[in-house]
């Protein structure tokens, strides 16, 4: 499904060069649930944003099934991103002007579709992570489950094949973070690719496969 | 996608009200100042009112005599002689008028003494010109042929010599500088450029008839055609019967040139004093008056571009979201310019509000005599375009700007 070949990534600013991965060679199946695991700024979100396209590499190559994005223009970029990706963010990036449903409709304004089509799926992603009676609220009249769970439904409207989720239970209680967990698992089972970063070990042991880095590698 | 674009533009708007009207009275009093201008110039050059067939009529306002060697250039207005001679008789026109331009006179009553702008004009002139008459009669080419000492005055003079209605001016005998005439009419008052003016007496009435006489002079002609397409023929015409034109002295100017210009036209060649080309710069100006509104609206427009990238910081993790969710560079682009469009559009509706009020003012308080402004359907629209150019002109940078942000880092830079 998603393969990085030898692929390094450094920062560069004014007086600091920092190598923030390195010689990652990372296959992800498709239907595998992946969970990353290492400590903070040993390169996991860095990894995650290569794999969701958000970044490009300094080094090695991307496949998108079987294709190499490397010379794709930003905007191919955009549109794979928006076919094949879904995002799920730690501190759930809501657009706290827009109503829950104008939020989980977004990915699906840059899809040439209806604006009744657009209604129509947000809704049914939002009843499948039981919010559909919220529809019309906004995002900070939810709690921080029930905001992780729109964002959920926001990622899954537009039926990605991969779910890139960056620590989403980071911000949550355990029983909230349970609660996006079974979504998670429950979405993997129905075949959605998901790479997930967690620092939660027991997380991680729910996943098909757990991947380390550390300092930019990955580790056995 | 529109109505996206619309739905968050209202969402941002109303985030920071106060943000959103300080952006809206930066934009509504830029544009109050160009919408006076575009008023201001739609009245003065639009067909309308008085000068309502100015789309087809041509003016000759300017004359070029050059002397033998090109030594000497001397530019004065036509003569009574040139128009009666030279144009006058061209075929295929409906009527050519003369009438001098406004000049300071003394009016005398008892001892009172106002001071009025008066124009002497033919009878064709109050044909070519539809005066709104309030009491009496205008001046027929009969009055002009027999001399007759008669005027029209305008509705503010004959209040401020007669305190009346115009109909209790008519009738009244008034001195001008030591001539005496006698109001037959009184008509309404008038900015237009040909038609400004307090008082009107025929041609005839001039003290002395040297006037006839002379190829150069006070007056300047007005070419109606019977038609706006037989404008450019007409110009041509014109311009040929120059050439043909024989100075009283040929060793002293040898060469006489004169064009038929429109309202626009003669604006343009009285600023840019091209005397010698039948073009009037008229082009140039235009193009001057889009650089000057243009360089008005930058140091405003800068200033929202200020404003609008400050908002843009704030809306980082929204476009890093929507970026992680394919949205494109171009796409976020145009949804930030539509978003200031708006805005501006939004400032343009309340600007023409505002507008109207400031004209009403410049009417009343009587700084422009006789102004008569309105806010008309292509008033509106110069004004709506003048908002989009303004809105295009601060909303593309901070866009380009907004664009081009990193998803990645802008979603870390989000709260």
């Amino acid at each position: 499904m998603i393969r990085l070949s030898n692929v390094s990534k450094t920062y560069r600013t004014d007086k600091v060069e920092t190598l923030a991965l390195k010689d990652i060679d990372l296959h992800v199946k498709k239907g595998e649930f992946v969970a990353m695991m290492g400590p903070s700024g040993c390169g996991k979100s860095t990894l995650l944003n290569l794999i969701g396209l958000l970044d490009r590499p300094g080094q090695g190559s991307v496949e998108v099934e079987g294709i190499p994005i490397t010379r794709y223009r930003d905007k191919q970029v955009a549109n794979l991103r928006n076919s094949t990706f879904g995002f799920i963010f730690q501190s759930f990036h809501l657009i706290s002007d827009l109503r829950v449903i104008d939020n989980v409709e977004l990915p699906l304004l840059y899809r040439k579709m209806s604006a009744a089509e657009r209604r129509r799926l947000a809704r049914q992603a939002l009843e499948k992570v039981g919010l559909g009676a919220r529809m019309d609220h906004y995002p900070n009249q939810l709690s921080g489950g029930q905001q992780q769970r729109v964002a959920i439904a926001r990622a899954i409207v537009g039926e990605p094949q991969v779910l890139l989720a960056d620590e989403p239970t980071g911000n949550l209680d355990s029983k909230m973070g349970e609660e996006v967990m079974d979504i998670l698992l429950k979405l993997n089972e129905e075949g959605t690719t998901v790479v997930m970063v967690t620092h939660d070990e027991r997380e991680a042991r729910r996943t098909n496969r757990i991947v380390r880095v550390f300092d930019g590698q990955l580790v056995a | 996608m529109f109505r996206n674009y619309l739905l968050t533009a209202w969402k941002v708007f109303m985030r920071r009200k106060l943000f959103t009207a300080i952006n809206l009275l930066c934009i509504v009093l830029t544009l109050v100042v160009l919408m006076v201008i575009a008023s201001l110039l739609e009245t003065a050059f639009r067909p309308s009112g008085v000068e309502g067939k100015s789309d087809r009529f041509l003016q000759v306002l300017m004359m070029r005599m050059e002397g033998p060697k090109g030594n000497r250039v001397s530019t004065t207005l036509p003569g009574y002689k040139l128009i009666e001679k030279y144009l006058k008789p061209m075929p295929g026109v409906e009527r050519v008028a003369a009438v001098t331009l406004p000049a300071s006179v003394s009016v005398y009553q008892g001892l009172n003494v106002s001071e009025l702008m008066m124009r002497r004009a033919d009878a064709d002139y109050w044909k070519v010109l539809d005066f709104r008459l309030l009491a009496g009669r205008l001046p027929t080419s009969a009055d002009d042929a027999a001399g007759r000492m008669i005027a029209v005055l305008n509705a503010s003079s004959a209040q401020r010599l007669f305190a009346g209605t115009p109909k209790q001016a008519v009738g009244q005998r008034i001195d001008v500088g030591g001539q005496v005439f006698e109001v037959v009419g009184v008509v309404e008052d008038a900015m237009h450029l040909n038609a400004y003016a307090d008082i009107w007496a025929p041609i005839s009435t001039f003290p002395t008839s040297d006037y006839r006489n002379q190829l150069s002079g006070l007056f300047t002609a007005l070419i109606l055609a019977e038609r706006a397409a037989d404008l450019p023929r007409i110009q041509e015409q014109v311009a040929r019967i120059a050439q043909g034109v024989v100075h009283d002295d040929p060793t002293e100017w040898n060469k006489i040139r004169f064009w038929a210009d429109s309202k626009l036209d003669v604006f343009a060649r009285i600023l840019t004093q091209s005397t010698d080309t039948p073009d009037s710069g008229a082009g140039k100006l235009l193009a001057g008056i889009v650089v000057a509104m243009l360089l008005f609206m930058l140091l405003p427009a800068l200033n929202l571009v200020n404003l609008n990238t400050g908002r843009i910081m704030e809306r980082r993790s929204e476009i890093g979201v929507r970026k992680a969710f394919g949205a494109t560079s171009s796409q976020l682009a145009v949804q930030l310019v539509v978003e200031n469009v708006l805005l501006c559009l939004a400032g343009g509706l309340i600007a023409l509000g505002a507008t109207a009020g400031v004209l009403a003012w410049l009417e009343s308080a009587d700084l422009i005599p006789y102004l008569q402004v309105d806010l008309n359907l292509a008033v509106f629209g110069w004004g709506m375009l003048i908002a989009t150019v303004f809105g295009l002109l601060s909303g593309v940078l901070p866009a380009w700007k907004m664009s081009r942000l990193d998803p990645v880092h802008a979603l870390k830079g989000a709260v």
